[in-house]
């Protein structure tokens, strides 16, 4: 690790998002909601140069360890990011995020005539279409689905 | 055992070429029984339909179905989906009714309306209109009409005019037809071309050109399928008024048609085909309406019947 990555203060435990496609770190804070409100160590750094030409935003949280769910908002949103486990001041794993072949309840349909948006108790499922390409499909209206405009559930 | 039976008919998406083909063949056989045959085939079972929103033609098209393969139905024909309108969730109507009834029919204006209702059903759920793209059935009548009066689908030019935008037969027929090698022409007022969003998924099975203008292609067509322009669908009566004239199928058009060629109509028609139509060779939409009748009959001997018929 260069120390000149290392804006401030190291966490103790907790998680390291790298590589978070530029731009993307605050809508990643929002879809998974780190807002702090419990207290923990939270650094955000954004437009951080990263290669020759390329810049990524960074976040890093304190207490913090991804659930599955979190790990595939991720993966709609920032399919490039790293995701670093700190323990004890140290990184002691390190995954790629991907995208599973199906995402469950974590989006809401953007067809507004969907049934998964109706009083119905019914929560949405999407078929991952192209994972490159990161395309949804909503499996009941079978809307495909742009992934920048997703709200979360 | 055969494929179709307990199957839920959901989307028109969800069938292939063979499919369809094995529906046809199964409403040819049907057509050609006698009337006490044919009640053999459901003996004995209810069909229940739930409509979220009216249509009369396409529930009496079930009901004579049913009745013609010796079946009966009951259902609810109007139920309100109005939010003053405190009421019974979908997924609670469509339990009670699948104790009632063997087989379920359900039209709804909710888009995935029919897939969650198969969700929750104990009995098969046959889709029959639901949110703006899905009317599996009438796509298979609309096939089978063209496929009988044609003798085949492949290799034919079809033009389809109207509102393309909100009529979901037309979203129908077109996922439908992509099974097939066919030319397509779509004809439409400019407000009312088809959505961009589903163009996407139309275009990797079929190719299709789009125009405003019906004389464009007219000579060429086997087949002409008219929808219906809705007045609602325009901000101001006038311009419904100048669209509604250039779209009407009259004697006159059809003097540039081909000799064998037809025309189709999902019905209910208002003046998009003027009645003196009705008695020229071109006119099918009459016998479209009772191949209504069989292919859905078909569909519910298949569903119904472990073995077929
Ligand atoms: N204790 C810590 N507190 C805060 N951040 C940490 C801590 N340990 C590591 N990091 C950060 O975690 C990220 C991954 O660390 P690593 O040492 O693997 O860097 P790297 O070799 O550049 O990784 P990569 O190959 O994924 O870019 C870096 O952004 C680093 O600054
Ligand atoms: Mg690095
Ligand atoms: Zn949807």
């Amino acid at each position: 690790m260069q120390e000149s990555e290392l804006m401030v203060r190291r966490i103790k435990e907790g998680t390291v998002l790298d590589h978070i496609d530029e731009g993307k770190g605050l809508q990643v804070l929002n879809a998974l909601r780190i807002d702090g409100k419990d207290g923990s160590l939270i650094t955000i750094a954004l437009n951080v140069p990263s290669g020759k030409f390329k810049k990524k935003d960074i976040i890093k949280v304190e207490n913090k360890f991804l659930k599955d769910d979190d790990t595939n908002k991720l993966a709609v949103i920032a399919p490039k990011a790293t995701i670093n486990i700190i323990k004890d001041y140290k990184l002691v794993e390190k995954r790629r995020v991907s995208l599973p072949n199906e995402i469950d309840r974590i989006f809401r349909c953007s067809n507004p005539d969907c049934i998964t948006n109706s009083t119905e108790h019914i929560e949405s499922v999407m078929d991952v279409i192209d994972k490159e390409g990161r395309v949804l499909k909503c499996r009941y209206c079978a809307r495909v689905l742009d992934v920048n405009k997703l709200k979360y559930n | 055992m055969n494929e179709f039976y307990q199957k839920d008919i959901i989307s028109i998406k969800d069938f292939d070429k063979a499919q369809l083909e094995q529906i046809f063949v199964s409403t040819e056989k049907i057509m050609k029984l006698n009337p006490i045959e044919r009640r053999e085939i459901c003996k004995g079972n209810t069909l229940g339909y739930l409509f979220y929103e009216p249509s009369t033609r396409t529930r009496l098209s079930f009901d004579a179905a049913m009745a013609s393969v010796g079946g009966n139905s009951l259902g609810i024909s109007n139920i309100s989906t109005s939010s003053t309108q405190k009421g019974e969730s979908l997924a609670d109507t469509v339990k009670i009714m699948s104790i009632y009834s063997d087989v379920l029919v359900l039209r709804h204006p909710l888009d995935g309306s029919s897939r969650f209702a198969s969700e929750v059903s104990s009995k098969p759920v046959i889709n029959a209109g639901s949110g703006t793209e899905e009317h599996p059935t009438q796509a298979i009548q609309d096939l089978f009409t063209i496929r009988k009066e044609k003798k085949k689908i492949d290799g034919l030019k079809i033009g389809i005019i109207g509102d393309l935008k909100y009529g979901r037969t037309v979203y129908s027929l077109l996922y439908g037809l992509g099974n097939y090698d066919v030319d397509v022409h779509l004809i439409s007022p400019e407000s009312l071309r088809i959505r961009s969003d589903s163009v996407y998924e139309i275009k990797k099975k079929l190719s299709f050109t789009e125009s405003i203008n019906i004389e464009e292609y007219i000579d060429e067509l086997d087949v002409l399928y008219v929808t219906r322009i809705q007045k609602e669908r325009f901000p101001d009566e006038e311009e419904y008024l100048k669209v509604k004239g250039s779209y009407v199928v009259g004697l006159d058009l059809l003097q540039k048609m081909k000799d064998d060629s037809i025309i189709l109509h999902p019905l209910p028609r208002l003046d998009e085909i003027s009645t003196d139509v009705d008695h020229t060779k071109h006119a099918k939409y009459f016998e479209q309406a009772e191949y209504g009748k069989y292919t859905r009959a078909a569909l519910l001997g298949l569903i119904l019947n472990e073995n077929g018929f």
